[in-house]
């Protein structure tokens, strides 16, 4: 049964992306530490770190497109997950600095010594063992994503109306997080990172591990989304996003399906958050800025939502593209989104991947009916009639 | 209504005012008075202090200020009386009622004049009866205003006296306000007292509870019930005033809302648009009313008073044609698909947020304000800011404006038509796409009339818009999509509800308040406050 | 040996008095109606009349301002959801064709069958032989055999409509509710659909809302006739089409 359910996980395509991503989490990282810096193959170690950062924006949008894609729930709060995952992460390197903060308390991060905090914080217990903070990078935002999901699904909010809840609940926790009391760091967010498990975060040994987790988290959650979309559970998502009253009439609890949907799509965000804290050495409350979650929504739908493949490229995509204009032309930029937005949905709504996928079903179906005409000539007489 | 009413009130009791009698008194000089000084005795001087204070001339009260300060000297060329400053090794002398410089003298060219403490006394109570007499009314409510915040038994007979003469009704309640204040400090009877706490009671407001709290401590045993009394209804009027004041808040900021909303009301609410960029429609509001005071600027200083005026049809039309550009390029192809509709409207509204940054350059831009919208006048126990009052008027008339179009226009039934049916209304004849883009270049030109106003009160900036998009957003759905009426209620009640948050959990936790209250009500009642019914919202 | 409870079990669907009002409109006014095990009913009547509303009761998807309406004689039907109710076993069709668009016919009927439906079960479901075999079955039935590997949406209506129904076959439900199903078809599309119906009512009950005479006499069965929300007369095609309410209300002269 489980053997069937992970089996089934690996069509080809997915097989493929797997394959290539293992591969990049080999190689990149080898020829960042093995090749000298004047080697024509050297990769420097701030590109890794970017590309790093595209792998945890690409999970970020694979996410995302788990709940759109497949479920239809547009969320505009996605950013919230992965911001939550990744506070998980910063608090766990933030205890890990002990005493070599500025105020050199062992006790309490500098900005807490700052506020004239006395004592840590209940919520920030546990968080200097590296198994608990993980452990919180998935139970935070699926508890956040379980709570939220369970009163907006029973409650039968969705379409626009859920994506608009969801931008204002992402914003209410920016709002939040921007508070020096609630014990996060305010503003300034979590930063001055020190170490990870013991090895130095800024050492290029270290962000080639980072790296590499990134890559393998990614094929990870993709094989766990693959084998989820191609279970019958998956089918029954693809029946809610298509005609969820039908589902309903069949007897499924739609509500459920949702839920569990939701709760799984914020862990992953938790993932890519908690990996990208490390790389880019801060997290702050801008993270659950608004606009941060719809931009996830662009990479999606340039990508191709309701496949798995598209949000990867896209959110991959989308990022090189930025981070080639805003060093290259930083005017353009928010035109280039823009348009981009546009145009994708205008000209593109399925997306790249969805279609290139439509063009190549459509030309074998072409050849299909072409096969079935010269085989059985009158087959499709009584379908010619419809 | 309500504001020309307010005008009259203040009109008549300035004319009032205006006209009563100055003091019919014989203006009798009081230089010889003056002069007589220099040879007076300290007996004699009291008696000479009685009459200056007698003539009513306010002119003297700066000759009496140096007296006390032991300032006045006596020349003893011509025995005439002088002010006299120090400068260098003499005094600069000055003319005591004009104030004009007689010269300087050498220090022993004068003699000073000498002064007592009992001397002082009189020349304290004159200079208090002088200024309560005055004939300009503004100094004795002034004068009245002083005795009022040091309350003596020495002032107490000289208002007694100011009040036995005062004819101006405003005047005369500010002088009874401060007989009762010195009342209180004299050893006057326990009754008289009693009618004093009464009347302090009777002025309200943070003063009278400040006074009554003072005195309380030391007040006579016998009346410290009637002062309790007092303070308690002066508190719970205080607490109401409060809430007046607090509740005049939240108004003002739900009629920003409203004002953030209602063109959303329309594009969303009435065409089922989630129009992203309609935050950028009020920031190009505000940027249009920018560019049209800079014209004024440079070309009609003496227009500067009417820029808003002139600002909100050029706002208008300015986000109404980019409405309906967007609606006829991107938004009419995406009828029946909300979603991207979303994403493309986002990405529209970057644009436009680009654009203006590249035009303008990303600080904020200096909008001024015309005077009839600085500054505030005090209604009760609040105070009222002359902006917010037009804010929360201009949204109130653009909502009806709306309103009426809406439920009365022939061309807000062809919109509802459009909006409900829209097959139906193509084959009764109504050109379905030239409503469509009629309705959102409306929707969005209210929104850049609202930018025109939000000017006014926040910073006009390229992020401007971003501030009110989530709230606009709020306020609709809220209110219950579709339903003008609901986007008032709601925008309304969402701005009282976040003040009277505000003071118990502070600014921004009664904003995170207000968001997980709406998501909760959103799952109680996921159409909103005034929902419409029936099958068509459902599919 | 014959209980008491058993005898006293006629009725598969029980509605009394049940009315429901939209906005001070009564599309349902103090309905009752009763379907007994096994038996096939048609329902005719203008629009409006609230055929589509008493469906919405039965289903749980409206809840009666007042009323009853029983399962089985045990089971309160106002007191579930959609999804409970369907899994005590009433199907539904529902006026305008609802299909998974982007499945194929066979997915359609695979997530239709009557198999365990929470998450976890779905998740790990693998298709048995027996279960192919149904499916396979039901494909005959709504004689889309031809079409199992095609997506839904590149059906025709007819088909769509017969591959609902197959769907609501391969639930299993006691009670089978159809409406309108044979709006859209060709006339040898509605006659084959009268056969097919009568051939699944062989197995459980059906009700059938219906516009349609020339089928409704096709199927041959007891009517009853819905005019502003309740009824207005009910038996035989030909009792009820000689009813001189009915003629005034909805045949016409
Ligand atoms: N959810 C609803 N909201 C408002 N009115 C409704 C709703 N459902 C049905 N109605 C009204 O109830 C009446 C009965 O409708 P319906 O049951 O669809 O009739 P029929 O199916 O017999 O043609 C109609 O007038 C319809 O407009
Ligand atoms: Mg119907």
């Amino acid at each position: 049964m489980i053997t069937n359910f992970i089996l089934r996980a690996l069509d080809g395509k997915i097989t493929l992306t797997v394959a290539i991503l293992l591969v990049v989490a080999a190689l990149v990282p080898a020829l960042n530490l093995l090749t000298t810096p004047d080697s024509a193959l050297h990769i420097p170690t701030y590109a890794m770190s970017l590309m790093g950062k595209y792998l945890c924006y690409a999970l970020l949008a694979l996410a995302l497109d788990l709940v759109w894609g497949y479920c239809g729930i547009l969320s505009l709060g996605h950013g919230a997950f992965f911001a939550l995952g990744g506070y998980a992460m910063g608090m766990y390197l933030m205890r890990q600095i002990g005493s070599r903060g500025v105020y050199g308390n062992p006790e309490l991060p500098d900005f807490m010594v700052f506020l004239n905090w006395k004592e840590l914080p209940w919520f920030w217990y546990g968080f200097d063992w590296f198994p608990f903070a993980m452990l919180m990078v998935l139970v935070v935002p699926g508890l956040l994503a379980f709570v939220f999901g369970w009163f907006a699904f029973r409650s039968r909010v969705n379409g626009v109306y859920l994506s608009i809840i969801t931008q204002a609940m992402t914003y209410a926790l920016m709002l939040a997080f921007f508070r020096n009391d609630m014990g996060f760091g305010g503003n300034n967010g979590l930063t001055d990172f020190k170490d990870i498990l013991g090895f130095p975060v800024q050492a290029d040994g270290t962000r080639a591990v980072l790296f590499a987790m990134s890559a393998i988290m990614l094929s990870l959650c993709l094989l766990v989304a693959s084998a989820i979309t191609h279970s019958k559970f998956g089918k029954v998502l693809v029946g809610v996003r298509d005609a969820e009253s039908r589902v309903r009439f069949l007897g499924f609890r739609v509500e459920n399906i949702k839920l569990f949907t939701f709760v799984v799509s914020a862990m992953f965000a938790g993932i890519a958050g908690a990996l990208f804290v490390p790389q880019v050495g801060i997290i702050n409350p801008g993270e659950f800025a608004p606009a941060n979650s719809i931009e996830v929504v662009v990479w999606t739908a340039v990508g191709g939502r309701g496949t798995l493949i598209g949000p990867i490229i896209g959110a991959i995509l989308v990022n090189a593209g930025k981070s080639f204009f805003t060093g290259a032309f930083p005017e353009i930029w928010l035109f280039a989104l823009g348009g981009l937005f546009i145009a994708v949905t205008l000209f593109l709504p399925k997306g790249i991947v969805g279609t290139i996928r439509q063009g190549w079903t459509s030309r074998k179906t072409l050849r299909a009916a072409a096969d079935q005409e010269k085989g059985r000539g009158t087959a499709l007489l009584p379908q010619a009639a419809e | 209504m309500r504001i020309t009413s307010l005008f009259a009130a203040f009109f008549a009791l300035l004319l009032v005012s205006l006209a009563a009698p100055s003091f019919a008194q014989q203006p009798v000089d009081p230089k010889p008075l003056i002069d007589q000084l220099a040879k007076a005795n300290f007996s004699q001087a009291e008696d000479l202090i009685g009459k200056m204070a007698a003539a009513g001339d306010a002119r003297v009260v700066p000759v009496l200020q140096a007296f006390t300060d032991g300032d006045l000297y006596v020349r003893k060329t011509d025995n005439l009386v002088f002010i006299g400053k120090t400068a260098g090794n003499g005094f600069e002398l000055v003319e005591p009622l004009t104030g004009e410089s007689a010269g300087q003298v050498a220090k022993n060219a004068v003699t000073k004049i000498k002064v007592n403490n009992s001397l002082r006394r009189a020349i304290r109570s004159a200079m208090g009866g002088l200024t309560l007499l005055s004939p300009d009314r503004s100094v004795r409510l002034q004068a009245a205003d002083a005795v009022m915040r040091s309350p003596s038994s020495e002032n107490l007979e000289l208002i007694e006296a100011a009040l036995a003469k005062e004819t101006d009704a405003e005047v005369k309640a500010r002088m009874e306000e401060a007989r009762a204040v010195s009342v209180l400090s004299s050893d006057r009877s326990v009754e008289e007292k009693r009618d004093a706490i009464q009347t302090i009671k009777d002025l309200g407001g943070r003063n009278a509870l400040g006074i009554l709290n003072t005195i309380s401590g030391s007040i006579d045993p016998a009346l410290t019930a009637d002062v309790e009394a007092a303070v308690a209804a002066l508190q719970s009027e205080q607490q109401l005033w409060d809430m007046a004041q607090n509740i005049w808040y939240g108004l003002s900021l739900g009629s920003v809302l409203l004002l953030a909303a209602i063109g959303l009301a329309i594009t969303f609410g009435v065409m089922g648009i989630i129009n992203m960029a309609h935050g950028e429609m009020v920031m190009l509001g505000a940027y249009s009313t920018f560019v049209v005071q800079q014209v004024i600027r440079d070309s009609a200083p003496a227009l500067f008073e009417w820029s808003l005026a002139i600002a909100l049809p050029v706002a208008f039309l300015v986000t109404g044609a980019v409405g309906f550009l967007i609606e006829r390029g991107v938004i009419r192809f995406l009828y029946g698909r909300p979603l991207e509709t979303l994403l493309a409207t986002w990405g529209v509204s970057l644009i436009l947020q680009q654009a203006i940054r590249s035009i303008f350059g990303p600080t904020n831009q200096e909008v001024g304000n015309p005077s009839w919208m600085t500054g505030s006048f005090p209604l009760g126990g609040m105070t009222i800011t002359w902006n917010r009052m037009w804010i929360i008027l201009f949204s109130l008339s653009i909502f009806f404006a709306l309103l009426f179009l809406m439920k009365k226009s022939a061309y807000g039934l062809n919109m509802r038509a459009v909006t409900q049916n829209r097959r139906m209304a193509s084959s009764m004849g109504i050109r379905t796409p030239w409503v469509d883009a009629l309705t959102f270049a409306l929707g969005s030109g209210i929104a850049g009339i609202a930018g025109v106003a939000l000017s006014q009160i926040d910073n006009v900036s390229p992020n401007l818009g971003q501030s009110y998009i989530i709230d606009s957003f709020m306020v609709v759905v809220f209110g219950g999509v579709g339903n003008l009426w609901g986007t008032l209620v709601g925008a309304l009640s969402l701005g009282v509800l976040n003040k009277f948050l505000e003071p118990s959990v502070g600014a921004v936790l009664g904003k995170i308040l207000v968001l997980v209250l709406i998501i909760l009500f959103i799952q109680k009642r996921p159409r909103g406050l005034f929902a419409l019914k029936g099958r068509a919202v459902e599919a | 040996m014959t209980t008491i409870a058993e005898t006293r079990t006629k009725s598969l669907l029980y509605l009394d008095n049940v009315s429901v009002s939209f906005d001070g409109f009564k599309a349902l006014n103090a309905l009752s109606f009763v379907v007994e095990p096994g038996e096939l009913r048609a329902i005719i009547g203008p629009n409006g009349a609230g055929k589509t509303t008493m469906m919405d009761i039965i289903t749980g998807k409206t809840r009666p301002d007042t009323g009853a309406v029983l399962f089985e004689d045990s089971v309160d039907l106002t007191k579930k959801d959609e999804a409970d109710i369907s899994q005590l076993g009433i199907g539904r069709k529902f006026q305008k064709p609802t299909v998974f668009e982007s499945h194929t016919v066979w997915d359609n009927l695979e997530l239709a069958l009557n198999r365990k439906r929470g998450v976890f079960a779905t998740l790990f479901y693998t298709l048995t032989p027996e279960d192919q075999k149904r499916i396979e079955e039901i494909l005959t039935t709504i004689r889309l055999t031809h079409r199992r590997g095609e997506l839904a949406a590149n059906l025709s209506h007819g088909q769509k409509q017969w591959l609902e129904i197959g769907m609501l076959l391969a639930q299993e439900p006691k009670l089978l509710l159809v409406d309108e199903p044979v709006a859209g078809m060709t006339d040898a599309e509605t006659a084959e659909t009268a056969i097919l119906l009568k051939e699944i009512a062989k197995t459980r009950s059906v009700v059938v809302v219906e516009h349609d005479m020339g089928f409704i006499r096709d199927l041959g069965v007891k009517v009853t006739c819905l005019a502003e929300g309740s009824v207005l007369a009910e038996g035989s095609i030909d009792f009820v089409s000689s009813d001189p309410k009915v003629i005034e209300n909805y045949l016409g002269r």
